[in-house]
């Protein structure tokens, strides 16, 4: 790797968060106290807030450099089994895990159709794209939170770890693994995730601002690159602020983020499966709410928690007690 | 004499002292009065450990506040020497004794509930058959709210006699057993795994807690006891309400029966 590339591949269990200065704490406590104690002006301001600014992306050759610098020697020898790279939401290691998996011409698997995640035929799924080296870029898409909805990943889980489809990176979202190791509470060893963004390489990925900036901006993006970015599109906008939880969120309005965090984004149908216990309209308006307070947006037909919005989503959530990612 | 001896207890009262006394009554009471508005209101807005901390604070911070003021003003009224303390608590317990036990014995349980913490604020109890949450913790009473909506006044009382369960024990932490009668031929291993799924899939569930299921064989089936526990403990209802219905759902779709009425529980029709 040369000195120029700050990416790094670590043990998930090393990660750390950058140590935020005190002026982020009281800004992260002024943000926390904002959810707590909403605003009810806050429908007013929906034309202005709508226009956030570009969430800009980044170039994902020097952080591929870092997983072939952490795993060329693995990638070359003749073992099987599986790595698990954790990704926090919009960190881009999909992406960067998708451009790996191109420059060393690996196949990225295709997810099954959610009708086989009620069953273990992990066959039907496997031989059409069977390789002996691939990359799964988003373990969320193998499973969904319902009972018919973990047969698939839990028979798909152990097979890989026995190594009996050959060898592969999976990609996992971070609130997604949070889950699975709940569900399937087995020790996995080759679990890492890219080290926590530094000053060094917020300037790598184009963020020129004074140390002092960078380290807090750092800090209040929780280590998170695309998160920083987004953060720090905000900040050049004095016009703009992040989005806050509306203030009649409630228990509806957590369920409906923790679901779209744990899944990395659902469609209207497959969370109204996921979430039966919300009737059609309730989610609807959930959705609308949420979608109207820049929390969440739909992409494709997916609802999925907003860059800008994830902060405040998170620190509702871990306000309320609910099983939190390791980020 | 005996009167010269009972005056001779009190300090005599100047108009300033009673100005101080009524200023100190007034501000202890401002803050017993503003703290069983404005807490209640900031724990509306918390949730778990914090919203049960904060509860907690409201019948703590007005002992503490009655004791200072107590403190602060007896002595502007009473010579406190040994010998005057010593006929001072006489005569007050003659007149407990007497006239006022009952009422006594429950601010002294108060007291005592507020280091001993029996229940909190926010907790979920039972006591003599009444199941609640806590709302609020007065002098004499606590008041628990049924989940049929009826308030309940349970004097401190029944601390000294009476076993008071507490669900919750001022944690967030409240198990819920959610139970399901089925016909005794099925496999026992498939429906654990099931229920497990059934907990481990629903929204209201707290990740952090175990989740368990029991199962009990019975003369008319199988009894499971599906355990788990609620995000927040005010969703214990709700959260029972969805396991049963999608736990039905799922037991359902497998074909498995539910179990019949056993003759203990069967109702006998009278023509």
């Amino acid at each position: 790797m040369s000195q120029d590339n700050h990416w790094q591949i670590i043990k998930l269990a090393e990660f750390e968060r950058p140590s935020a200065p005190a002026s982020t704490r009281i800004e992260q406590l002024v943000q926390h106290l904002r959810n707590l104690f909403p605003s009810s002006e806050q429908g007013t301001e929906e034309s202005e807030a709508k226009d956030f600014p570009g969430y800009r992306d980044f170039d994902l050759a020097p952080a591929a450099d870092a997983l072939d610098e952490a795993w060329q020697e693995w990638l070359a020898s003749d073992g099987t089994g599986v790595k698990f790279l954790v990704s926090p939401p919009f960190s881009g290691t999909a992406a960067i895990s998708r451009a790996w998996a191109e420059r060393h011409q690996l196949p990225v698997l295709q997810a099954p159709e959610a009708e086989l995640f009620a069953g273990v035929d992990i066959e039907a799924w496997w031989q059409p794209q069977a390789a002996p080296v691939w990359v799964i870029d988003h373990l969320a898409d193998y499973w969904q939170r319902q009972t018919n909805g973990l047969a698939f990943i839990r028979a798909l889980l152990p097979k890989l770890m026995r190594g009996e489809l050959g060898k592969g990176i999976v990609v996992c979202d971070s609130w997604s693994f949070a889950f699975l190791q709940r569900a399937w509470p087995v020790h996995l060893p080759q679990v890492y995730c890219f080290s926590a963004a530094t000053e060094a390489l917020l300037q790598q990925v184009g963020i020129q601002a004074p140390s002092k900036q960078l380290r807090a901006l750092a800090a209040r993006a929780m280590g998170n690159v695309g998160l920083a970015l987004a953060l720090w599109a905000v900040t050049q906008d004095d016009a703009k602020d992040l989005p806050a939880m509306p203030a009649d969120c409630g228990d509806a309005s957590a369920f409906v983020l923790y679901a779209l965090l744990l899944h990395n984004g659902l469609s209207g149908a497959a969370l109204q499966s996921v979430l039966p216990t919300l009737a059609a309209d309730q989610l609807d308006v959930q959705l609308l709410q949420l979608q109207q307070a820049d929390l969440v947006e739909c992409n494709q037909g997916k609802w999925e928690v907003t860059v800008y919005g994830y902060l405040a989503a998170r620190d509702f959530l871990n306000s309320r007690g609910y099983f939190m990612d390791a980020f | 004499m005996e009167t010269d001896k009972i005056l001779g207890l009190f300090k005599t009262v100047t108009s300033a002292a009673v100005i101080e006394i009524a200023i100190v009554i007034t501000v202890a009471v401002a803050i017993i009065w503003l703290s069983q508005r404005l807490l209640p209101w900031l724990a509306d807005h918390l949730h778990g450990k914090q919203r049960l901390f904060v509860l907690a604070m409201i019948p703590t911070l007005r002992v503490v506040v009655f004791i200072l003021a107590a403190l602060w003003i007896v002595p502007m009224v009473i010579e406190t020497t040994v010998q005057n303390m010593v006929a001072i608590l006489g005569a007050a317990g003659l007149a407990i004794g007497f006239a006022l036990k009952d009422y006594v014995s429950s601010l002294i349980a108060g007291i005592v509930a507020v280091y001993e913490l029996p229940y909190r604020p926010g907790d979920w109890i039972e006591v003599d058959g009444t199941y609640g949450e806590v709302k609020h913790i007065g002098m004499r009473a606590v008041e628990m709210v049924t989940p049929d909506d009826t308030v309940v006044f349970v004097p401190h009382l029944k601390l000294w006699n009476s076993l008071i369960h507490n669900a919750n024990n001022g944690g967030p932490s409240l198990m819920v057993v959610t139970d399901f009668y089925l016909a005794a031929n099925h496999d026992a291993h498939q429906v654990k795994q099931l229920l497990e799924d059934v907990a481990l899939t629903s929204p209201y569930v707290q990740l952090k807690q175990p989740i368990v299921v029991i199962i009990l064989e019975k003369p008319w089936g199988t009894h499971y006891r599906l355990k788990a526990y609620p995000i927040d403990p005010r969703q214990q209802f709700q959260f029972m309400t969805d396991l049963t219905a999608r736990g039905k759902a799922c037991l359902r779709a497998l074909n498995i029966e539910f179990a019949n009425l056993s003759p203990e529980h069967a109702v006998q029709v009278t023509p």
